[in-house]
């Protein structure tokens, strides 16, 4: 086991480095030059100066090396549109707010939606069952920002129930201010309480087909006991598996969030960042965000392979 | 005629799925009964409604889509367990009455260890604790087997070899000392050798614990190692039922007769044509009004196409559904075959 | 029970002549079979709601392509003196911001939305049966490489890098289109390359081999039919995931922009006026939605219709 987290582990770094390259490679390919609006209102010494402190005067291949001996370093780059911000001051400044807001979302949603789903299994049929399943369809058809544009102008627009936008800060930015946090999350939230459902259902659905949930009747347990025991973990599963896209939806989902509701956090900023061309910050939170998704999808192995005793990972014996 | 109590009698069974296409009757008025201690076997082609039968008598069989019709009765030391409750259903299943399946990878939860999906069994029935529920398993696994039991009952179903996942399930169905086993095709997938040695260790339990057995299944070999009596079906009727030796040696229905037939023997001569039976079997969600093997019986007439045939009796427990037995009937020489009488 | 005794007395001796059978009779059977395809159109056809999807399609495609035109208003030059009007006879959705007819305006959007979609799809299957074929053909090597390019690939959430390819690109057309397929043919590679190994290796592919059949043959009569399902399925899929992401990255900014019109262009437009005129935001919204909802619906009784295991 710990000979196949160390492998995993490797990959993973493995894997980042690709990725920063392959980002670095594809942004060189970006057509401008991003310091030009800055560097226009200079004189020309400080313009020379400006270039070098950014490095942009040496050659690609120099850069490059430059760039990743400094995120080896912990240091993901500096701002080229506002001078003194670095990624690491912006990631530890805005990540509590989109971690925050990530994390209520799935909370919210993966446990309603997996509830939903159940129930839509055990009734099939009825009217719960249609309920369920056309819920989930409307949601899932409804994009993340139309929803949460449709919230925004009618909960805070219209009835005024809650702020159009903001997000708390300082004492309050982990546990207060709720009000602001409501909306947002409700719009993320809604479309994992679609995919969980569904997911469960179907699952659900499968695991209940197969033969030994046929034995465990066969030997007297009581319905509740049967599901407990044999179906529900068997139907986690596949659930399991759909744990590091749902951590993908809430990084890309926090995009559209963040900009409709005007929420400081990681997602807003990289949209910012991408219309003002400033290079050094996409790189630097593409290079984090990856980080963060690899992480994830290397954690749900683990967990996937503790949960499935059938997978056999390779350096563990029989 | 019995003076031994019928542990179990089935009346006028009748099983039917709703599907999309309609209502498939795939089990048409059966009746057979079981003696304690004795084994059944329930022998015909696939589709004939034989699993069908087992599950209803498991009471396994799904609502709403499937259907135990209105006059169907299932007696369980008498009491009609059609008419139980889930409180008396719980107590039976697995307490009184146990099922072992084909598929023995599939019957098992492929993420719970072998022993505790035998200790569930005991825990649930027995009574029993934890640590004593474990020690019992670790002795059924013994009972069945499986060498090094300490160490299996803590592995899973996919860790073992096909015999030995069907031992598991053995060792599963008998840990509460049932009355009743019903295999359903427990040796289909399994290759002859270890067939031989599954049959022998239910052979054994059976005695041990005085339990009956009905065993489901298409291969006439494992009749003949295991059962007392047999019952032959055909597209949700039982066509022939009786004693082994009777029904092996005087069959009395075409269709018996044709099955005997099909059997490969070694020691026929070279180059003589395998024998089968032409044709298929009737569809279920129309199936036909008289004899549902008119269509493929080489002695059919014009009645057995129109009317469902009653039963005759032979004696000694042996009758067979057949108009060749009215005595408006001719004369068919249906050969008895080589064997004592 | 009356009846019978009373059939039990009539019967003759002609009822009792043996008669047997005949191979026919004896071979017929009951159901007619039916192929795989004719019997995944049936069961569409018998889902309500799938059919109810496809019908709203085809109105929505017709609209797409004759909408703008249905009202003969120019949807691009400016109007300023009636804008923002709610709707009315001459303005079926009113104006917007800069006095152009909605209705034409939505519906251009959804031309434009729908045509990035499907493109933008066939691309992504085209790259992807190609990519995993050639995988599946390869083996060894040249599929462990490839394989890991794929998995690089996965591990950044797909918008990131659709959003770095724009900015490269620019924002018309061409780049989006790029940009949407660049990281979706994954997933097709991968089911494809899957779909393939399984066939060369399955029995049915290995029989037809034995009996002569020539690679050609064996492609056509036996991989083809079974990667249509799963392809037909993929499409069906990643059409409205499409829709989806176009939508929203013109929303930021990053996909289409003013001039060019797309449901995504229009609903940021709508976004600023959503105050004072909400109805600028309430059509492509509702449009897209019901788009993307008749899509979803149809993937869903298509992949119930295609679902070999629930063939009846």
């Amino acid at each position: 086991m710990a000979k196949y987290m160390l492998r995993r582990l490797v990959e993973l770094v493995i894997t980042v480095f690709l990725i920063a390259t392959a980002t670095f490679f594809l942004l060189e390919a970006v057509p401008g030059d991003a310091l030009s609006e800055r560097a226009d209102k200079l004189p020309v010494e400080s313009r020379t100066a400006l270039y070098e402190r950014y490095g942009l005067d040496k050659s690609m291949m120099e850069r490059y090396v430059l760039t990743m001996k400094r995120m080896c370093r912990g240091d993901f780059g500096e701002s080229f549109v506002y001078a003194g911000q670095t990624v690491t001051g912006l990631i530890r400044d805005r990540l509590p707010v989109s971690a925050r807001l990530g994390l209520q979302q799935m909370l919210l949603g993966v446990s309603v939606g997996l509830l939903l789903g159940i129930l839509a299994a055990t009734r099939r049929g009825t009217i719960v069952d249609y309920l369920v399943v056309g819920l989930s369809v409307l949601l899932i058809s409804i994009p993340h920002l139309v929803f949460g544009l449709m919230l925004q102008k009618i909960f805070a627009g219209s009835l005024r129930w809650f702020p159009t936008i903001g997000w708390p800060s300082g004492s309050e930015l982990w546990l207060g201010g709720w009000k602001y946090t409501v909306l947002p999350t409700l719009t993320g939230a809604f479309s994992y309480i679609a995919s969980y459902a569904r997911l469960m259902k179907t699952s659900l659905l499968d695991v209940i087909n197969q033969d030994y949930v046929l034995t465990a009747e066969s030997k007297g347990l009581s319905r509740a006991a049967v599901v407990r025991k044999h179906m529900l973990r068997n139907s986690f599963i596949p659930v399991m598996t759909q744990l590091p896209m749902s951590v993908a939806m809430c990084i890309t989902g926090s995009f559209f969030i963040e900009s409709i509701f005007s929420i400081p956090g990681i997602g807003q900023y990289f949209v910012t960042a991408v219309h003002n061309q400033d290079l050094a910050i996409v790189l630097g939170e593409t290079v984090l965000l990856s980080i963060l998704y690899v992480a994830v999808i290397f954690i749900t192995d683990i967990c996937y392979a503790l949960v499935d005793p059938r997978i056999s990972m390779p350096g563990v014996s029989k | 005629m019995n003076d031994v109590k019928n542990i179990l009698e089935v009346k006028h069974l009748r099983v039917s799925f709703h599907t999309y296409a309609g209502e498939v009757k795939a089990v048409r008025d059966v009746s057979f009964s079981l003696q304690p201690g004795s084994a059944l076997a329930i022998v015909g082609e696939s589709g004939c409604g034989k699993s069908v039968t087992a599950k209803s008598v498991m009471g396994l069989v799904k609502k709403p889509q499937g259907e135990v019709k209105e006059g169907s009765e299932i007696l369980y030391n008498g009491e009609n367990i059609l008419q139980y409750t889930p409180k008396q259903w719980q107590h039976y299943k697995g307490g009184e009455c146990a099922i072992i399946f084909q598929d023995a990878l599939a019957a098992l939860n492929p993420t719970m260890r072998v022993g505790k999906q035998i200790m569930e069994n005991l825990m649930g029935h027995k009574h029993m604790g934890r640590a004593e529920a474990q020690k019992e398993a670790v002795e059924m696994l013994r009972l069945v087997g499986i060498p090094e039991p300490e160490k299996r009952v803590r592995q899973y179903p996919h860790q073992f070899s096909g015999g030995m996942r069907q031992r598991v399930m053995i060792a599963i169905a008998f840990a509460c000392d049932p009355k009743i086993l019903i295999c359903d095709e427990p040796t289909t997938a399994l290759d002859v050798t270890i067939q031989g040695q599954i049959l022998d260790i239910i052979k054994r339990l059976m005695k041990k614990n005085n339990t009956s057995v009905i065993m489901i299944t298409h291969d006439l070999g494992v009749v003949a190692n295991i059962a007392q009596e047999i019952a032959v079906m055909y597209s949700g009727i039982i066509v022939e039922r009786g004693a082994c030796r009777d029904v092996f040696y005087r069959p009395r229905h075409p269709y018996t007769w044709a099955l005997l037939q099909s059997v490969p023997r070694l020691d026929l001569e070279n180059k003589q044509v395998l024998a089968s039976i032409p044709g298929t079997p009737p569809d279920l969600l129309n199936p036909p009004v008289g004899c549902p093997f008119s269509t493929r019986c080489q002695y059919c007439m014009p009645v057995c196409k129109n009317r469902m045939p009653e039963n005759t009796d032979f004696g000694g427990g042996h009758s067979a559904a057949c108009w060749l037995h009215h005595p408006m009937a001719p004369k068919v020489d249906m050969p008895d075959r080589k064997g004592d009488v | 029970m009356q009846t019978e005794k009373n059939a039990a007395a009539a019967l003759s001796a002609e009822d009792f002549k043996v008669v047997g059978f005949t191979q026919e009779e004896a071979n017929r059977i009951e159901r007619p079979t039916i192929s795989y395809w004719q019997d995944a159109w049936r069961r569409l056809k018998k889902n309500p709601i799938a059919m109810a999807s496809l019908a709203v399609l085809a109105v929505l495609i017709v609209l797409a392509v004759i909408g703008p035109v249905i009202r003969g208003y120019d949807y691009v030059t400016m109007n300023v003196p009636e804008k923002n009007q709610g709707a009315s006879a001459q303005y079926w959705w009113g104006t917007d911001a800069l006095g152009r007819d909605l209705f034409s305006r939505v519906w251009v959007g959804a031309r434009v939305s729908i045509l990035v979609a499907l493109v933008a799809t066939v691309l992504k299957l085209v790259i992807g049966v190609l990519y995993g074929a050639a995988m599946a053909h390869f083996g060894g090597w040249v599929d462990d490489i490839m394989m890991r390019i794929i998995e690089v690939l996965n591990s950044l959430p797909h918008l990131l890098l659709t959003i770095l390819v724009m900015m490269i690109l620019g924002n018309n057309m061409f780049a989006l289109l790029v940009a949407l397929s660049m990281t979706a043919w994954c997933a097709t590679a991968r089911q494809v390359r899957g779909m393939i190994k399984q066939l060369k290796e399955s029995e049915y592919v290995y029989a037809a081999e034995v009996l002569g059949a020539s690679p050609m043959r064996i492609i056509l009569k036996h991989y083809v039919p079974n990667m249509l399902g799963i392809l037909i399925l993929n499409a069906s899929t990643a059409i409205p995931g499409f829709i989806f992401t176009e939508a929203g990255l013109s929303f930021l900014g990053i996909g289409l922009t003013a001039p060019d019109i797309s449901l995504g262009v229009l609903i940021s437009q709508g976004q600023a006026t959503m105050d004072f005129y909400p109805s600028q935001l309430f059509f492509p919204c509702a449009v897209l939605c019901v788009i993307v909802m008749a899509f979803n619906l149809l993937g869903d009784g298509l992949r119930d219709a295609l679902d070999p295991r629930l063939r009846q």
